[in-house]
């Protein structure tokens, strides 16, 4: 590191990371009053995927669909059960209450970046829910033998393919629920996303069961690449060229929600400071 | 001027508010042809604030006192005029402002609702980045202060109004900010907890040199604090000064009280000779409290002993809180 480079020390003050990392704790704290609670959402949000697997599993029965066999659907949607947890935003459905109660002014007052507060909600949620997620997902793996071809590249290649996912679907709907600086109830925009995903990013069916015009619907689409590319990449299904153009498109995505939620941000704020919260 | 640690300058705030008929049709047409209405809450006001100086922000309910607060503390943009608070402009929002100031509101929580206070003030001082030895010296310093040990280990939502106000001054005070923004600070304290918590406030401005602009309903806390205040109505400042000259400039009148003899007084009237402008506001029990202009005083005080059968007299000016009842229902000066 070159003098005139700022040390670790300075990076960790100028990112203001110690109060994001407090928020994070005191979410924790906050949220093992009523752990139940979060256990129980993250049970709901697992029982979509489940039934779809158990349609399909029988509809399977003892050959295949578009080469997927019983095992393989097993693999595929308790992989989609896991990343589907870690992809979803829940800090999301909360960005329009802070806005329209004028809780917003207590984050505004902070002098750390706002966007903390949606981060660090997000971390600590990401753990509470996968100290549920992992152990039930290691019974139903063992209850039903799931099978999936790995290969090197497809497993280097799921952790960013996760991050960006993640990514993804949190900065789109953070842009959808800050649409409450203008409109009451963005809320319904949200209900909308979840629709969406369920429809297009493989969790109703994997995408290779669709309808060739839904197939390419989902590919052109955002939602896919919030939930379905990751555990594609990582159930190997992939070639080189199609890995390449969905991360293209993952990326161009996600490039696109975060210049959404800028200019939001910014128009919002100014907005909601200019009205009175 | 220079040396001001906040300086307002025409500072001035417009809302714009959407306004319709009642009814559902008027509402329908709203939909497609809304309607606004440009409401002023903050009108071209300016002032300047010294260093440590406490200053009382007083006026009506929708005078514009919250808005004037929300503006220096950057909630709010300004539709015109400027300010500068600690050389930051407000509004601008950076984190080495919102570190150096602090906005107490009776609407915004710091505290994390399901958790004991404790965990609520610690990771506060981790996000004000308060070194670790300073947090605790300034927690032991805050809780023995506000005598908050009992509720340290309550979650808040289990709370009283008043103790989560104690909380909520700790997390304001905990990083030891430069300028305090008060917004009603003693709501919901019970009269004891008012007085200390006074206390703690000027002992602290005095030590620290905290800068303090405070809006309160209850004048005892701005008599108790300021010897400055500005007193706002409809947006604008009626008055600026010292505490003591609110009475003389607003209120220029004395009040007389008359205790009559009561074994000679036989109900009579007021003299005919009282000068005019001399009023009877109350009377009780051979007690009689008149209103004079502050000129008439004397005469009325040489009538009133030369004509009734007078056991004691006194001049006084009037309480602070009548003043400025007087204001707040005329309006104007």
């Amino acid at each position: 590191m070159s003098a005139t480079s700022p040390s670790r020390s300075a990076v960790f003050s100028m990112l203001q990371l110690r109060g994001g990392w407090a928020l994070v704790r005191g979410l924790w704290l906050s949220w093992l009053q009523y752990r139940s609670f979060f256990f129980l959402l993250a049970f709901g949000w697992m029982i979509p995927p489940l039934i779809a697997m158990l349609v399909w599993m029988a509809a399977a029965g003892d050959g295949s669909l578009q080469g997927l066999n019983r095992a393989n659907l097993a693999a595929y949607y308790l992989a989609l059960i896991l990343v589907n947890q870690v992809t979803y935003a829940q800090t999301n459905w909360t960005v329009g209450d802070l806005i329209r109660t004028g809780e917003l002014n207590r984050v505004l007052l902070r002098p750390i970046p706002p966007l903390y507060d949606a981060l660090a909600s997000e971390f600590a949620g990401k753990v509470v829910y996968l100290v549920f997620d992992l152990p039930v997902v290691a019974v139903l793996a063992m209850i039903l033998r799931p099978e999936m071809h790995w290969t090197l590249p497809g497993l280097l290649a799921f952790l960013p393919a996760l991050v960006f996912a993640w990514a993804l679907r949190f900065l789109w709907g953070y842009w959808l629920a800050l649409l409450a600086f203008w409109t009451t109830r963005a809320d319904a925009l949200l209900g909308l996303q979840d629709t969406l995903v369920f429809l297009l990013a493989g969790q109703v069916a994997p995408l290779a069961l669709l309808p060739p015009t839904m197939q390419y619907i989902a590919h052109l689409l955002p939602f896919r690449y919030m939930l379905a590319f990751p555990v594609e990449v990582l159930s190997g299904q992939m070639d080189t060229r199609q890995m390449f153009t969905g991360f293209a498109m993952q990326l161009a995505w996600l490039l696109f929600s975060a210049l959404l939620t800028l200019l939001c941000w910014r128009l919002g704020v100014r907005r909601y400071t200019a009205v009175g919260g | 001027m220079t040396q001001s640690l906040i300086n307002v300058h025409n500072l001035t705030k417009t809302y714009r508010v959407p306004v319709r008929p009642a009814g559902l049709w008027a509402a329908a047409r709203s939909l497609l042809h809304p309607t606004y209405e440009d409401v002023p809450a903050v009108r071209q006001v300016s002032f300047s604030i010294q260093p440590g100086e406490m200053v009382g922000l007083i006026g009506p309910n929708g005078a514009g006192k919250t808005t004037m607060l929300k503006m220096l503390c950057g909630l709010l943009h300004p539709s015109a005029g400027e300010a500068s608070v600690a050389g930051f402009i407000p509004w601008q929002r950076q984190p080495a402002y919102l570190r150096s100031i602090s906005m107490l509101m009776g609407n915004k929580s710091q505290m994390l609702w399901d958790i004991p206070p404790l965990d609520s003030l610690r990771v506060l001082g981790e996000i004000y980045a308060v070194p670790p030895v300073e947090l605790r010296r300034k927690l032991d310093e805050l809780i023995e202060l506000l005598e908050m040990q009992e509720l340290l280990n309550k979650p808040v939502r289990n709370l009283s109004l008043g103790e989560r106000m104690k909380c909520e001054l700790a997390g304001g005070l905990l990083y030891s900010p430069q300028v305090l923004f008060l917004d009603e600070p003693t709501l919901g304290l019970d009269v004891s907890m008012q007085i200390r918590l006074r206390r703690y406030l000027a002992e602290c401005n005095q030590r620290t040199g905290v800068t303090v602009l405070l809006t309160s309903h209850y004048m005892a806390d701005v008599m108790a604090l300021c010897r400055r205040v500005i007193l706002i109505h409809h947006g604008q400042v009626l008055y600026d000064g010292e505490l003591n000259g609110l009475a003389h400039k607003m209120a220029p009148f004395k009040l007389l009280r008359v205790t009559l003899r009561v074994e000679d007084f036989q109900g009579q009237a007021l003299p005919a000779d009282l000068p005019n402008g001399v009023e009877l506001i109350e009377q009780q029990a051979g007690i009689l409290t008149l209103r004079a202009p502050r000129a008439l005083a004397a005469a009325a005080t040489a009538c009133l002993l030369q004509s009734l059968p007078v056991a004691d007299l006194s001049v006084e000016d009037p309480a602070i809180e009548a003043v400025i009842d007087q204001v707040y229902q005329a309006g104007a000066v």
